[in-house]
């Protein structure tokens, strides 16, 4: 049985900023083999993915994008941006669906645009992408999806968001009956990636 | 007679009347058991009825779709704090993706001091606090005095759990107040019964319990609670495609239980969008 | 649960007198939970074009991308833009390619043709079979909802504003009664040199 939705990716964009957290568990069965695990992958210089899923495909196809990413520029001289990396994402993801091996990643793609600031997309392991001001993905996000619904705002700053990811992970915490105790933060803005301190409950006194 | 006795034909077939038959008690009996004893229902015809009656929700034998489907999802919630109890439910009725009801009272007021939320199959809990309504006023009558929550959450406990394994599903707040003060219960089908401060049933319960959690504390304002409640419910009616419709909020203190307010979603949805400084069109 | 019920939403198109409408509505949703309400299922295919492909949200976008890649080559080799009766052969075509493993929408067409100015809807199953109607077509997770919408509110000869009136509140009742459509909706008046977009207001639960 897959542990996809045992995992859990936030996602939070603002008018400055879009900031992910990722829970750092690596289960297999009822074990847990490592809870300072990365989910989030450096895409390029203001690109960023977080992967969660079956535990091989999430490396392998968040490297495959990352690797291809840079592939491009490198040939191109410029970058792709991040609706056109989402859209470069999302093709893969939905060739490999019907291939005989599909990639079981759910992803969240944060991304700052030189014209259009910064952007966040939410796909699924089905290949669906949407540009939306915040998400989560798997049950930790059932719980943290309503939190942000209700403090997002537009002109947060980050230490703001930081706070609202700080409240799901809280709540995480509480209600979730899946130990997921370290989240990391990544944050893409104008200077670039910027990595924030681990949410954990230490994090949260 | 003479040939039928000539035939011995009487040793073969069963000419008797059937003993049900021929008793008109026991017709009554048969017929109408959960009239005369509300708790005592028809046993389910069939071995392991948890199993069967999840086959009625697949295929039958010819391999035709059946389709039995209760009135499932929901978001209902239940808090105390310092002022008493605060219960807020949402009020849409759903039979697969179909929503069948907008307006559903999913609050019971089982009397003046008591209240039951449900949450599951509505049948199900429509009935049980019908039956657990008179229950407490026996109760009232015999006693002359009104049933605590603890026992009238018990009687509800104990009435469902002899049906364990036969497909009843329910999830239910009970809320009322008793000498010992404000009191609120969980109980379900499955037969768990206990008392807490801050509960959330139903498929929107997840949703809830993230703003609810957030904003909760014991020194709540009476204002502020029905604020928490209303906010927990309507995020949940967003985002939770089987809950929605009328966002009822209901508080319970010494004096019994008050109904706040009735609002529908939608209007609440533009109200909150508008305080948020946001247009419709927000992606 | 049908694979076409995953992600939810609404399509309905309707002839008017010398115009037609078309109408989506805007949820994303994973089965039970709304995750972006800015989902139109509705695209823009030529001047006076539109196509809506409700279903699996995945082959959606796959679907609208090869869509407009195949009319492109089309466009680019003859010179002309194409009529919506060649568009929907060629959407046929295109789904029935698969018709071994489906993509899993169910596309519905509205233009006019753009040399004699005739109006024009049709709809399709998943694999590619077209229904051209001289009243109206609906498709999506509440099609019995919109049916019975359509049924009592259309007359022939609606005019423009008439057709939006109707089509709107056809949409947005049939939404009302399906716990996975509605969330925002928007509708195309089509007329000979005049494209008419309205967002509706809906119930957002």
């Amino acid at each position: 049985m897959s542990n996809i939705n045992l995992q859990c990716l936030l996602g939070i964009q603002c008018n400055d900023f879009v900031m992910i957290a990722a829970d750092q568990t690596n289960s297999h069965s009822i074990m847990v083999m490592k809870d300072d695990e990365e989910k989030i992958y450096t895409i390029s210089d203001k690109l960023v993915m977080g992967v969660v899923g079956d535990s091989g495909d999430t490396t392998q196809f968040a490297e495959y994008i990352a690797k291809n990413i840079q592939l491009y520029k490198m040939r191109n001289g410029y970058e792709l941006g991040p609706t056109a990396a989402a859209n470069f994402t999302r093709r893969n993801l939905a060739e490999y669906l019907r291939s005989s091996t599909p990639y079981f990643v759910n992803i969240l793609l944060g991304g700052y645009d030189k014209e259009n600031g910064p952007e966040l997309y939410f796909m699924d392991y089905l290949a669906s992408s949407v540009r939306v001001p915040f998400a989560a993905h798997g049950f930790g996000g059932f719980l943290s999806l309503s939190i942000m619904d209700r403090y997002h705002k537009k002109d947060l700053t980050e230490e703001q968001a930081y706070e609202i990811l700080k409240m799901c992970v809280k709540e995480v915490h509480k209600r979730l009956f899946v130990s997921l105790p370290n989240f990391q933060v990544t944050v893409v803005n104008r200077e670039g990636i910027k990595v924030l301190p681990v949410i954990d409950s230490s994090a949260m006194k | 007679m003479a040939l039928l006795d000539f035939c011995r034909l009487d040793e073969k077939i069963n000419l008797k009347p059937v003993d049900s038959l021929a008793s008109f008690k026991n017709d009554v009996i048969g017929y109408s058991q959960n009239f005369i004893n509300s708790a005592q229902l028809a046993i389910p015809p069939f071995a392991n009825p948890v199993e069967t009656l999840a086959q009625f929700n697949t295929k039958d034998e010819t391999g035709r779709e059946i389709k039995i489907e209760f009135d499932h999802g929901t978001t209902t919630l239940g808090f105390r704090y310092k002022g008493g109890v605060l219960l807020a439910v949402d009020s849409r009725a759903t039979g697969g993706q179909f929503i069948g009801s907008q307006s559903m009272k999913k609050i019971v007021e089982i009397n003046d001091y008591l209240l039951g939320t449900l949450a599951g199959g509505a049948a199900d809990c429509v009935y049980w606090d019908r039956v657990l309504a008179k229950q407490c006023r026996l109760y009232e009558l015999r006693n002359r005095e009104r049933i605590s929550v603890a026992a009238a959450s018990k009687l509800m406990a104990n009435m469902v759990y002899n049906y364990k394994g036969m497909g009843l599903s329910m999830g239910m707040m009970l809320a009322g107040i008793d000498k010992r003060g404000a009191q609120l219960y969980y109980v379900d089908s499955e037969g768990t019964r206990t008392p807490g401060k801050v509960f959330s049933v139903g498929s929107g319960s997840v949703y809830a319990f993230g703003v609810l959690d957030s904003g909760y504390k014991w020194d709540l304002e009476d204002e502020e609670a029905q604020e928490l409640g209303r906010r927990a419910i309507y995020h949940a009616t967003h985002r939770d495609a089987y809950s929605g419709g009328i966002i009822r909020v209901y508080h319970i203190s010494e004096k019994g239980w008050v109904n706040i307010s009735n609002e529908d979603c939608s209007d609440l949805h533009y109200k909150y969008q508008e305080e948020k400084g946001l247009k419709d069109d927000t992606f | 649960m049908s694979i076409l019920a995953y992600n939810g939403g609404a399509v309905v198109a309707m002839k008017g007198q010398d115009c037609v409408a078309i109408a989506t509505d805007k949820r994303y949703g994973i089965q039970a939970q709304t995750v972006s309400t800015n989902f139109p299922k509705v695209y823009q295919m030529g001047p006076t074009l539109f196509v809506g492909l409700p279903g699996l949200a995945t082959d959606t976008q796959t679907v609208f991308q090869r869509l407009k890649f195949r009319m492109n080559l089309y466009e680019l080799k003859e010179n002309r833009i194409m009529r919506p009766k060649t568009f929907s052969a060629m959407l046929s075509n295109l789904l029935y390619e698969k018709r071994f493993g489906p993509y899993f929408i169910e596309p519905v067409i509205a233009g006019l043709d753009p040399y004699d100015n005739q109006p024009y809807v049709c709809n399709m199953d998943l694999i590619g079979c077209p229904n051209e109607p001289e009243d109206f077509v609906v498709s999506g997770t509440c099609s019995e909802q919109l049916y019975g919408m359509c049924e009592a509110l259309w007359e022939p000869n609606l005019k423009p504003d008439e057709l939006f009136e109707t089509i709107s509140q056809a949409l947005v009742n049939a939404a009302d009664r399906d716990a996975i459509s509605g969330w925002g909706a928007i509708v195309y008046i089509i007329e000979k040199d005049k494209i008419t977009e309205k967002h509706v207001k809906t119930r957002m639960d």
